[in-house]
């Protein structure tokens, strides 16, 4: 029977907040809206920073795991490219790709290179990514099989096997630089006279919260020896593609203190791994749960404050002061859901004119995501704000004095 | 479930005590009062000074020793002008609140003895209560209204409907079962609030004013309705109106706080 009146009052709770749209709607739009905007604000800024953070790798098409340091910053490639590294990448990669379950493995090297426009002959930066090609394998989306297989200049280490100077650019990076397939791209550092003959111009390229980044994909060891990270022979992650979920516990254990990271979507170790989205999200939760609490604590201790009358009636009638409490609960929390679905709009308005206003603005495709998730992400948070805004209507309607309202 | 809806206006009591309305009343002495009290006192603290004001608080009294007692099947009226005690005196009948002094036993239980839960759960099985501005609660419907304490009793919600459409139908209102109360007239409005009194089947109901925001005509047919509910059960209603006490079996008359007349 506790059941049944709880549920009873949770559909009487219903029936009245909807009653209310049509009889007073003002200050229970007053609160949907309030949440609405909370809520949708919490959205929006979640969205940026899952953006931010599902660039945090780079991603191939063929490559389910990535080994990452476990501290790396992954705000973005360009960012990472500092971060802590990891070492003697061509012996672990050549020892992972040795497993027959593993169908290919290449350590990845970001760094920022600095090269010069072939018609004005500018500086400008392309963001170079060393690999060890093989055939038939893309990273970032670029064919490394473009690139002579295996990495010559290596040389078991002493770095001083071929030369090859082939690159293989993405459209962005070859638009900066003017060159197209064929063409030499110069270094533009001054101690370097080397160049990178063009294999091949491709459509594909790292997408980051920066927009599409220009990219060369060169040689591991070439990259190294320019960057001086052949010593320790040193890269930023190591891409590993397989179709078997049991290569990832050997993975965990190529590295100390590295993270191997899945393919599947927005991983939580991608946010676990990236400070600044999670911040932004954790600040925009907050805010949102103060803003909506406040919002929904006033507005519904005013209704409640205008409700005495009725609040008194039920009282005379016989309903329990548990059972007015548990009404007026339900009604803050059945409006603060309806904030929810309103703020899930809002939000979702806001990632598009977020990243309409980015592609305007600075040419940059994409700096906000819409996850499913953050559907269920934003009906707990205006849950939460119902439950924690419903304290002050409760104890007020608590004080309500029945002989004091009748009598009035 | 009843044969017809005139029965969800009689109450559970069936012995047919009262065999006479208007004027005085004649009432067998076997049964046992619905609501019974004995040598009453309320007493209202008005507020004292300040903090670091010593002196006792003042009271007022605004009930001075009354004595009551309501059969099933009585149509009790209590009248008096304003200030007399009329309110207080009826909010104690119906359990909204407890004597100062005296003994008020309220279907067999004592009303002082009990907490607010157990008075709010006795109000909610024994007391229907109609109030002289409805208070209804305009965001529900009319059936919503009538059906409201059947939610504190946990009823299912098919239940609570059938309940409800009944006992608007015994009150003329099966066109409005959907109806909000904005969309009602006064007297409709009070019938539905009669129905809601009704909801629990309770063996005494009280009625504060039941007639004062309405015209003549339409307070006559409320009138009537309570009259036709206090078949079987105990009905005590405070007024101004003449036309209203006219209708009661017996009329106490209070002066000042106290039974004119003597107790």
């Amino acid at each position: 029977m506790v059941g049944r009146r709880l549920r009873s009052l949770v559909g009487l709770a219903i029936q009245r907040v909807a009653g209310r749209f049509q009889t007073a709607p003002q200050r229970v739009l007053l609160s949907v809206l309030g949440v609405g905007l909370a809520v949708g604000l919490m959205v929006a800024v979640t969205g940026v920073s899952l953006g931010l953070a599902s660039q945090s790798v780079v991603e191939s098409d063929d490559v389910d795991y990535w080994i990452v340091p476990e501290q790396s910053n992954a705000e973005s490639i360009a960012v990472s490219t500092g971060g802590l590294q990891l070492g003697d990448v061509h012996q672990t990669s050549a020892a992972i790709a040795s497993d027959d379950r593993v169908d290919y493995a290449t350590p990845v090297l970001l760094e920022l290179v600095p090269v010069r426009d072939r018609v004005t002959g500018d500086r400008t930066y392309v963001l170079a990514v060393g690999v060890v090609p093989s055939p038939d394998t893309t990273v970032l989306g670029l064919p490394a099989g473009e690139l002579t297989p295996g990495d010559p200049y290596y040389a078991n280490g002493s770095y001083d096997g071929r030369w090859t100077g082939e690159a293989v650019l993405n459209d962005a990076a070859a638009t900066v630089t003017n060159a197209s397939q064929g063409d030499q791209l110069a270094l533009a550092a001054t101690n370097e006279s080397r160049s990178f003959a063009v294999a091949n111009v491709s459509a594909g390229g790292a997408r980051t919260a920066g927009g599409t980044v220009p990219v060369m994909l060169v040689h591991l060891s070439e990259l190294q020896s320019l960057t001086g990270g052949e010593s320790g022979d040193a890269a930023d992650q190591l891409l590993v593609s397989t179709n078997d979920r049991s290569v990832r516990s050997a993975l965990a254990g190529q590295y100390p203190r590295t993270t191997v990271v899945t393919r599947s979507g927005l991983s939580a170790q991608q946010v676990s791994t990236s400070n600044l989205p999670l911040a932004i999200a954790v600040a925009a939760l907050v805010a949102a749960v103060v803003v909506g609490v406040l919002f929904v604590t006033t507005l519904m201790g005013l209704e409640v404050s205008a409700d005495r009358r009725q609040l008194g009636t039920l009282a005379a009638i016989g309903l329990s002061t548990r059972s007015r409490s548990v009404l007026i609960a339900s009604e803050t929390v059945v409006v603060s859901l309806a904030g929810g679905v309103v703020g899930i709009g809002v939000g979702l308005l806001g990632i598009v004119g977020a990243n309409a206003l980015a592609a305007t603005a600075v040419g940059v495709d994409a700096v906000a995501v819409f996850d499913l998730s953050l559907v269920g992400y934003a009906l707990c948070v205006a849950l939460g704000i119902g439950l924690v805004g419903a304290v002050y209507p409760v104890l007020l309607s608590r004080r309500t004095d029945v002989l004091e309202v009748l009598s009035g | 479930m009843p044969d017809d809806e005139n029965s969800y206006l009689a109450g559970r009591y069936n012995n047919d005590k009262m065999t006479e309305r208007g004027g005085v009343a004649e009432t067998s002495s076997t049964a046992e009062p619905v609501v019974e009290g004995d040598d009453l006192v309320r007493e209202y603290s008005r507020g004292g000074g300040g903090f670091f004001d010593r002196s006792a608080t003042p009271t007022v009294t605004a009930l001075r020793g009354v004595s009551v007692a309501v059969e099933p099947g009585e149509v009790v009226g209590i009248a008096g002008p304003s200030g007399s005690g009329k309110s207080t005196l009826l909010h104690l009948l119906a359990g909204l609140d407890v004597p100062t002094a005296g003994r008020l036993t309220l279907d067999g239980d004592d009303v002082a003895a009990l907490s607010g839960r157990q008075r709010a759960r006795l109000r909610l099985r024994t007391v229907g209560i109609v109030f002289q501005r409805f208070h209804l609660l305009d965001a529900l419907s009319a059936r919503a209204n009538a059906a409201l304490p059947l939610v504190e009793l946990g009823h299912s919600k098919r239940d609570r409907r059938q309940r409800a459409e009944s006992l608007l139908a015994a009150v003329g209102l099966d066109d409005r079962v959907t109806h909000r109360p904005g969309r009602l007239s006064g007297g409709e409005q009070q019938r539905v609030a009669i129905a809601r009194a009704l909801a629990t089947d309770p063996s005494l109901v009280v009625a504060d004013e039941p007639t004062g925001e309405l015209d003549s005509e339409t307070g006559a047919r409320v009138l009537d309705l309570l009259v036709d509910v206090a078949d079987d059960r105990a009905v005590v209603l405070a007024s101004h109106d003449q036309q209203a006490l006219d209708v009661c079996d017996r009329v106490l008359r209070l002066r000042d706080g106290a039974l004119d007349g003597g107790p």
